[in-house]
């Protein structure tokens, strides 16, 4: 009941100062809504970011780069022994890089049930060649399905179809700018050059055109057994086994788990890219250093405006003392007007915030994959936007209120 | 009504510092029985308003001891004084101050939905009854800062009543007043004192208003004489 009473006094001041009270919820909503925009404008530039980057990049790679290995067949044999060995024309042979069992790997990784996609792949560095032109190059030999889940390359593929690969034996896809540099079209005879020499021609059975343009020009996907074939590896041999998980931004447990059951190099994309994990943090801080500031200062201007109306006030708080209403009371009447200035301004808020940011989904903006400005909506921004909006007012209002609970009335009623 | 204590006061004492230290209140002793219409005369500046500050509890700062229905209040919080205040004492203040934001109605019943004792309902009724009492019901509705000085006064009045205080305090409550409305606060007060047993302290100039009641104390430089 007691409650109910200072709440009632709480709505007559905020009614009866119309414009100041106007004035404080429109702090409060500019500072929720510029954190709803902000946040969702870097969420949208960081997705777009990551969509890109993930459109080539897998979340762990599994490779084999055999160079640190210092394999010695007499000390291990030997070892411990009284033995005295004598070694002439020692010499260092090369060890293939590469995974030569990637079945059995596979098989492992696909356990993990944070595992949604697998892929095996054969990277490697090539010449195009097309009449006297002659263009440096990279060839993915690649498992069509597995390699689709992740990236969803067939999607790319804008003339000719990611299948052709399945059915034809030499079909090759190459990038746009690739086929436009060496003067090709689908159906056309493409001839490519290994560095270890071997050359072989394929038909063009597809183009692609991904977003990212150092990829279109040089690129080109060969199945994974045309590629072996062409390196002469066994029919088990992979470069790169690349997985995808639940939640990219938990890759490290997953790569722990691997790295006990598979002997061979495991990074996730993170180790791989800290550029990229770098961009997204720092745009983070923008948004979030721009939305504080905002809420700092509606802060300070509802402190003004409590300290204000208190002030104005502070003959009606002797009265309602004097009458019988405890500091307590007092406190809670100027809080729970701060409390609704912030409820009201965060609600606001969240229309206006929501508003601005469709409005700047529709701006124009024509570079790589996007075509306006990029917005992407999380709940909890929302959510943290009016849970802040409201801190704010609470803070802000919080010592006006205590200053006001401590009014002692006879010195104000004595006049 | 039985000749049981209302409100005791011993060797009140009283200091104001600012702007330099002056003792207003030099020893001030008396009681007051449940249901006695007291009041306090006395030339301006004797120090009536200082004593009525510290018996409505609201001025802590005194020496000496205040008890009011047996309760000894000297050194209670000001929250616990605050409740007291609440529900036993009912104050009219010299000048009338009411909350300008809020109708008549609304001020007087304020402090009962503070008290929270009655139903909203209930007390908008009893509310009514005390605007009526003081002849000013048809004002109920109006914003408080729409009315004259007197009209004010007697919401002041109705307010101070609505909780049924044990002991309603006034400092000049007729000053505003015409010697009609004067007459009727007069009659109100001692069917209060008479009929509900409710005890009245008035300060006041005027010597008719004074003589009128019970019993009159007089007060001259911060001593009764
Ligand atoms: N806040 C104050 N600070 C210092 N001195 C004060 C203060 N309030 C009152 N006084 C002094 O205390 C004395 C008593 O004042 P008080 O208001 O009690 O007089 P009063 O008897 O009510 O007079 P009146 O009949 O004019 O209302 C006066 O001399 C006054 O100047
Ligand atoms: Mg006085």
């Amino acid at each position: 009941m007691a409650k109910s009473v200072n709440i009632q006094i709480a709505s007559v001041h905020l009614t009866s100062k119309f414009w100041q009270t106007f004035v404080a919820i429109m702090g409060v909503t500019f500072g929720v809504s510029m954190y709803i925009f902000m946040n969702s404008f870097m969420n949208g530039v960081n997705k777009t970011q990551d969509d890109l980057a993930f459109s080539a990049l897998s979340h762990i790679r599994i490779y084999n780069q055999d160079n640190n290995h210092s394999y010695n067949p007499i000390e291990s044999e030997y070892d411990n022994s009284r033995t005295v060995f004598n070694i002439h024309n020692r010499k260092s042979i090369q060890y293939t890089s590469g995974i030569k069992n990637s079945s059995g790997i596979v098989s492992l990784v696909e356990k993990q049930e944070e595992v949604v996609a697998v892929a095996r792949q054969i990277n490697f560095s090539v010449f195009f060649r097309s009449g006297s032109k002659k263009i440096n190059g990279r060839v993915s030999g690649i498992e069509l399905e597995p390699e689709d889940k992740l990236f969803k390359s067939s999607e790319t593929v804008t003339q000719g179809n990611w299948n052709n690969l399945q059915t034809h034996k030499s079909g090759i896809i190459i990038g746009k700018l690739l086929a436009k540099d060496l003067g090709l079209q689908v159906n056309s005879s493409i001839n490519v050059l290994t560095s270890d020499g071997v050359s072989k021609n394929y038909i063009i059975v597809g183009i692609f055109e991904s977003s990212i343009k150092e990829i279109d020009k040089t690129k080109a996907y060969l199945n994974i057994t045309a590629a072996r074939q062409l390196l002469g590896e066994n029919s088990d041999y992979a470069s790169d086994i690349l997985i995808n998980i639940k939640d990219r931004d938990y890759t490290a447990p997953v790569v722990k788990k691997l790295g006990l059951l598979i002997p061979l190099q495991i990074e996730s994309w993170q180790e791989a890219n800290e550029q990229l994990v770098a961009g997204a943090s720092l745009r983070n801080v923008i948004a979030i250093a721009v939305s504080f500031t905002i809420l700092l200062v509606a802060g300070f201007g509802i402190y003004n405006i409590m300290n204000m109306t208190i002030n104005e006030k502070i003959k009606e708080i002797a009265i309602l003392k004097a009458t019988g209403f405890s500091g307590k009371d007092i406190k809670s009447i100027f809080l729970s007007q701060a409390g609704a200035i912030g409820l009201l301004g965060g609600f606001l808020g969240v229309v206006l915030g929501y508003l601005i940011s469709l409005l700047i989904n529709q701006v124009p903006f024509n570079v790589a994959s996007l075509e306006t400005l990029p917005i992407y909506f999380r709940v909890q921004d929302f959510v943290l936007a009016v849970v802040f909006g409201l801190l704010t007012t609470l803070i802000a209002g919080y010592l006006p209120s205590k200053k006001a609970a401590r009014v002692d009335p006879v010195t104000i009623i004595r006049g | 009504m039985e000749n049981k204590e209302s409100l005791k006061i011993r060797n009140l004492i009283k200091y104001f510092h600012e702007p330099e230290t002056f003792q207003v209140l030099k020893g001030v002793s008396f009681e007051v029985k449940k249901g006695e219409f007291l009041s306090i005369v006395g030339k301006s500046g004797s120090g009536k308003s200082t004593l009525l500050y510290v018996l409505s509890t609201m001025d802590t700062d005194y020496e000496g001891t205040l008890q009011i229905n047996g309760d000894l209040l000297t050194g209670k919080t000001q929250n616990q004084l605050a409740a007291f205040r609440n529900e036993h004492i009912g104050f009219v203040f010299q000048f009338h101050y009411l909350l300008p934001e809020f109708s008549c109605l609304q001020n007087v019943m304020l402090p009962a939905l503070k008290l929270g004792k009655y139903s909203t309902k209930e007390i908008e009724h009893k509310a009514y009854e005390s605007l009526r009492l003081l002849d000013i019901e048809d004002q109920a509705l109006k914003s408080a800062n729409k009315l004259s000085g007197g009209q004010q006064q007697r919401v002041a009045i109705a307010r101070a009543l609505i909780n049924n205080p044990s002991i309603i305090m006034s400092d000049e409550p007729t000053g505003n007043l015409d010697s009609k409305n004067t007459q009727a606060v007069l009659d109100i007060f001692k069917g209060l004192a008479k009929e509900n047993g409710q005890t009245i302290i008035c300060v006041t100039h005027d010597t008719d208003f004074a003589n009128k009641t019970d019993r009159t104390i007089e007060m001259a430089d911060g001593l009764i004489i």
